[in-house]
């Protein structure tokens, strides 16, 4: 918890020195004229960042959820090996080729790119949420039943409670691999800490490609970090969802 | 209270219940006795239609089940189940209050019918309305299970194997409690077991099944008097046919009416024959003295009675 925010901390710290730091930039790359980068403040790209990477977590988490849900009930239970390897199949499109694909269709901005992150972050949660909603025992779904709770009760007040560690796991990785992805959202116009790369390297300009690729990678980092300390097995059991076997 | 007309179900080619016909007398508990696979359970589920009959149809009260709204007729049968299935993310006291809430009760009479609950199933109150339920035993979790299924005071109530899985101590203990729970609220009860001795002990009728056929059903004494062949008497075992005999038979109908000497082990007067039997072998004793009780004058019962042709 120390080393995560203390990480931070000097993360932000970064960013806040990185434009005043211009000899340092001028002594790394002494052939470059404009070598701090100044087109916006680093501050606006991570707030960026983090909206379309938080945005495109909250869709995957909605529609991983729904087909989760879906594939759990009895009517559904047919269409799940669908749902599955459409999810996998989403996955399995590298996010850059989503873009490019999704170009033509919706040109540049944040729109391509945050479809791109649905696609990779929507299976996960799906996975998560059917291997938590599979996992409420038997016994508990028959005595719900038989106590006279009707489906939809027992979906909110049995099941999802007792999933929810197992989908908060599965949103975390989303969430994760959203931020670390979300960089490449800059070529189709994104803003985001990916945009100093692109634009380094249209112009040749190494010096906003380091910079942007060091806080890109950092903060890739503290996102990780963060989902360890979230997934530690001490900490998940003290919410008293998770009981231990007896 | 509860009429079965001709029910069978059937999966695929599988007949898990084949036209049963049967009526549990209100107040009474009925044990459906039979080994695993011969559809006890799945009879029993069709009453508060978590199966329904492929044909024949239950009756509730004089009304046809099918003609109920599940939930509404889920809430108003009282159902305990082997694993217990105890929600574990909620306190004890709202497992209990799981139908009141649903029946929409204030919170004020929910919490005094939990008290209520939790002390009848013999369970303190205090101690045990805030746990977890992975914080009880298997006993007490039933305990408490068997008080979530009489939280609304169902006239109606559905065991299946409730006790199976307990060690035969608390296994014994959680049948008395319900016997005396029984002699309390006066409840219709259909309990499911597999378990020959807890169905002697529990049954007011006994209704036999073996591949989803009822072969026999009747008191346990009626009941073991016929069963010479047949599955019913496979299913008591054969050479365990005249102790369970025994367990059905008052020890008072075969005291001599002898004034009960003093020197002698005493037994109550409401024990079984068997009963009788296993203290003549713990005291060493060929006689024991019955003291009056009720109608009964008090007498003494000798070993040649007990062993002697009926």
């Amino acid at each position: 918890m120390i080393l995560l925010l203390g990480n931070l901390l000097l993360f932000l710290v970064a960013l806040a020195a990185a434009p005043r730091l211009g000899w340092l930039w001028q002594a790394l790359f002494p052939g470059i004229s404009r070598p701090v980068w100044d087109s916006q403040s680093w501050f606006a790209l991570l707030a960026e960042h983090l909206m379309l990477a938080l945005g495109a977590t909250l869709i995957a988490a909605l529609i991983g959820l729904s087909a989760a849900i879906l594939a759990t009930r009895p009517a559904g239970r047919a269409l799940r090996p669908l749902l599955d390897s459409m999810f996998s199949l989403a996955q399995a499109v590298p996010p850059i080729a989503a873009i490019a694909l999704a170009l033509p269709l919706m040109g540049f901005g944040a729109a391509p790119t945050l479809l791109a992150l649905v696609l990779y972050a929507a299976l996960p949660v799906m996975r998560s949420a059917v291997a938590g909603l599979d996992a409420v025992p038997a016994a508990v779904l028959d005595a719900a039943r038989g106590t006279g709770m009707g489906p939809g009760r027992i979906l909110a007040q049995i099941e999802l409670p007792l999933a929810l560690p197992v989908i908060q796991a599965g949103l975390r990785v989303a969430l994760v691999l959203a931020i670390a992805t979300t960089a490449v959202g800059a070529v189709a116009g994104a803003r985001c800490l990916g945009t100093p790369i692109v634009t380094g390297l249209a112009n040749g300009n190494l010096s906003w490609v380091l910079q942007g690729a060091v806080f890109t990678a950092w903060l890739a980092v503290i996102a990780d970090q963060a989902l360890r300390l979230g997934l530690d097995p001490e900490r998940r059991r003290s919410n008293g969802r998770l009981a231990p076997a007896r | 209270m509860i009429r079965f007309e001709g029910v069978s179900r059937r999966y695929g080619e599988q007949v898990a219940v084949d036209r049963v016909t049967l009526e549990v007398p209100r107040g009474s508990i009925c044990v459906l006795l039979g080994e695993s696979g011969s559809g006890k359970s799945t009879l029993m589920r069709m009453v508060n239609r978590l199966v329904e009959p492929s044909a024949g149809r239950v009756l509730v009260d004089g009304r046809d089940v099918a003609g109920a709204e599940p939930e509404a007729l889920r809430r108003g049968i009282g159902y305990v189940i082997q694993s217990v299935g105890l929600f574990p993310h909620w306190r004890v006291g709202d497992n209990i209050a799981t139908v009141p809430r649903l029946l929409g009760w204030d919170a004020a009479r929910v919490a005094r019918r939990v008290d209520v609950l939790l002390d009848l199933v013999g369970l303190d109150a205090a101690l045990f309305r805030d746990r977890f339920p992975h914080e009880l035993s298997g006993g007490q979790a039933q305990r408490v299970g068997l008080a979530r299924a009489l939280a609304a005071d169902p006239p109606l109530l559905l065991m299946d194997e409730p006790f199976s899985a307990l060690d035969p101590g608390t296994r014994r203990g959680l049948q008395s409690a319900l016997r005396e729970i029984h002699a309390e609220t006066g409840k219709t009860i259909l309990f499911v077991t597999h378990d020959v001795e807890e169905a002697l002990t529990l049954a007011d009728t006994l209704a036999v099944l073996d591949q989803g056929r009822l072969v026999a059903q009747g008191s346990s004494a009626s009941l073991l008097q016929e069963a010479e062949k047949g599955p019913v008497r496979r299913i008591f075992g054969k050479e365990s046919l005249a102790f369970h005999r025994l367990a059905t038979l008052p020890a008072s109908s075969l005291a001599r009416p002898e004034d009960a000497r003093q020197d002698l082990p005493m037994l109550p007067a409401d024990a079984s024959l068997k009963q009788a039997l296993m203290l003549m072998l713990a005291e060493g004793s060929a006689c024991l003295a019955i003291p009056a009780e009720g109608a009964f004058p008090g007498g003494t019962l000798h070993w040649a009675d007990l062993v002697a042709p009926r």
